[in-house]
């Protein structure tokens, strides 16, 4: 695989703030195509992950390519192939929807002005409205439209949805998903809420106390998992160490395995794993530092 | 870059242009008339208020009729201030406050670019606004400095050089706070509070110690009143007095009391003061810096204030540069 067919490739890469160390030691291969969800609970560090990947923070440790490209150089090259779409999509409150449109012509290389009014038309959103005085959602959509006319090869988004009623986050999902389907993006986005995912990523990256705890392509960690559902038990099951989490009721230990492996005595039962389940156990592990799975990102 | 910049700024821009324009347009129909009380030009009347009888009486009437818009006029000194803070404060702060930085910085215009531009253009504007206002007070001022010189703290501070210096410095500090603080108006605060410390520090500190002063030392003559001793003739009016006292013969300054203690005894001989210091022979000294100076000093404050503006620029830059924010 060259690097070109990587989105995102990140190595050893920490951030460290005055109070603290926000990301250590993340390194992630993330390949281009597709939808890369980054979940994690608030405080995990995902905004400075995202701020790292386009750019607007330099790691403390390791180095960030984007699209074969060292970011840090940002030049307008670099700079014009990533879309970003900070949280509480910020934008010049003051200027007129036209205005912003202006303003994403002046700064940049390409910009499929065009394209921008047809998906700000097709939604209502009239142009000579100040930016300000336009609803959540059509803020939202407004930041979305201007970050899709640059026609990205890699477009990211804090926390598109985390601000927006589900009306509205329905739509925006549909708009982002819609150019999606367009081709050509890769799409990277966080978020705090883990179900509905499944349905729109390819691939997932989770994100605990500052250090990736699992990444992966969903459906091969899914097909990776499996619950285990048998009588109560309280010795150590996790001999071969692939024992993820071991929940133990009244009458029964269910415990979540990965690798496959298969019912360990009778009296045992495989299931399937839900992919919320599956993220909520590895957030609950305790944090630590070579607890990273990473699974089928060539697959 | 330009319209954006335009975009954003204008508001500032318009409202510094408006008020500059105001107080300009009346500096110079309230300096015409002023200036037309002296027919000959007012620098031919300079050092002749008490010689010349033509001159006395245009002075007189200038005290008369603009002498209260000269003391309005030391209020202009905040004028620098409210350019460069103004226009400084919000260049970080406000994208840092609205999250828009997050914006700004991801299109194609590298940070360091934007930086630039908006840098180059905003202090451009300071630079302009000020300057031109500065033209107007400074040629509005010609007959005011022609009586007493350009060295007052109310001529120097709003004339020639310097306040584009202010300006400047105004605006790297509101800009370099603006970054650190990301806040516009706690910004705005702290150049202010700045610009008055850094300013009165300066003027009264720094500014005398920009060269040697000159010291005159002459006996106190024998005739004439007290008053009449005050005329003195190597400090002319337009020196930047520093320091005038008495000393005694062997050129020792004397002390506030040593002085009484001289006044209290020719009072209790009955003799005249200045014969009874004449005698003892007591000596007048001057120590001040002659007119001459004005545009040495000038050049030195500006490059002061200008060195201070162009250290806090760098701040800017460089932590822009290294991604701190």
């Amino acid at each position: 695989m060259t690097a070109t067919e990587f989105a995102l490739r990140t190595d050893g890469v920490g951030k460290r703030y005055r109070r603290g160390w926000a990301l250590r030691d993340c390194t992630l291969a993330l390949p281009a195509g597709g939808v890369i969800a980054l979940v994690g609970p608030n405080g995990a560090g995902k905004t400075t992950l995202l701020r790292l990947v386009v750019g607007l923070l330099a790691p403390s440790t390791g180095t960030v390519e984007v699209l074969g490209h060292d970011v840090t150089a940002s030049t307008p090259q670099t700079l014009s192939r990533v879309g970003f779409l900070a949280q509480d999509h910020p934008l010049y409150k003051r200027f007129t929807v036209a205005e912003m449109l202006r303003f994403g012509r002046a700064c940049n290389l390409r910009f499929d002005q065009g394209l921008a009014e047809r998906r700000l038309a097709k939604l209502d959103i009239p142009l000579d409205r100040r930016a300000g005085t336009l609803s959540g959602g059509q803020q939202a959509q407004v930041a979305l439209a201007l970050a899709l006319a640059k026609r990205p090869d890699l477009l990211v988004l804090d926390e598109p949805v985390a601000s927006l009623d589900p009306l509205a986050r329905h739509e925006f999902l549909q708009v982002l998903m819609g150019a999606v389907a367009e081709g050509g993006v890769t799409v990277l986005f966080s978020s705090h809420v883990v179900h509905e995912l499944e349905r729109v990523c390819d691939h997932l990256v989770v994100l605990n106390h500052g250090r990736v705890t699992l990444t992966g392509d969903i459906d091969t960690l899914l097909a990776e998992h499996r619950l285990l559902v048998g009588p109560r038990t309280a010795t150590d099951l996790d001999r071969a160490g692939t024992v993820v989490e071991a929940v133990h009721s009244d009458r029964h230990t269910t415990l979540l395995v990965r690798d496959g492996a298969i019912p360990a005595a009778p009296g045992w039962q495989a299931q399937p794993v839900a992919l919320e389940d599956l993220v909520l156990a590895y957030l609950r592990r305790p944090s630590e530092p070579s607890a990273a799975v990473t699974s089928g990102v060539a697959a | 870059m330009t319209w954006l910049i335009w975009r954003q700024h204008r508001t500032e821009v318009c409202v510094l242009g408006l008020l500059v324009g105001m107080f300009g347009i009346a500096l110079l129909v309230l300096g015409t008339q002023a200036h037309d009380l002296f027919p000959g030009g007012p620098a031919r009347c300079a050092g002749e208020a008490g010689i010349n009888e033509d001159c006395a009486a245009s002075f007189r009437r200038l005290d008369e009729e603009y002498g209260y818009i000269e003391n309005l006029l030391a209020g202009f000194y905040l004028v620098p201030v409210v350019i460069g803070a103004f226009l400084g404060a919000p260049l970080l702060a406000r994208e840092l406050e609205d999250g828009t930085w997050q914006l700004a910085w991801t299109q194609a215009v590298p940070r360091m670019r934007w930086l630039a531009a908006k840098l180059a253009a905003l202090a451009g504007v300071t630079v302009t606004l000020t300057a031109l206002f500065t033209a107007v007070l400074t040629w509005f001022r010609q007959p005011f400095d022609a009586w007493e010189g350009r060295f007052q703290y109310d001529a120097f501070d709003v004339e020639g050089l310097v306040p584009v210096a202010y300006a400047l410095f105004a605006f790297g500090v509101a800009t370099a706070a603006g970054a650190i603080l990301r806040r516009s108006l706690p910004a705005f605060g702290v150049a202010f509070g700045a610009f008055l410390a850094a300013r009165m520090s300066v003027a009264l500190l720094a500014r005398p110690a920009y060269a040697t002063p000159l010291t005159t030392m002459e006996p106190v003559p024998v005739g004439g009143s007290k008053d009449q001793a005050g005329h003195r003739p190597a400090p002319s009016f337009a020196d930047w007095m520093i320091e005038h006292g008495y000393a005694d013969a062997t050129g020792r300054r004397l002390s506030g009391t040593e002085y009484y203690e001289l006044e209290g005894a020719a009072n209790r001989a009955g003799t005249n003061l200045n014969q009874f210091l004449h005698a003892r022979g007591i000596q007048q000294f001057e120590v001040y810096h002659p007119a001459d100076r004005f545009w040495t000093f000038q050049l030195i404050e500006a490059a002061l204030f200008v060195a201070v503006a162009a250290v806090l620029i760098g701040v800017v830059v460089w932590r822009v540069r290294r991604r701190m924010i």
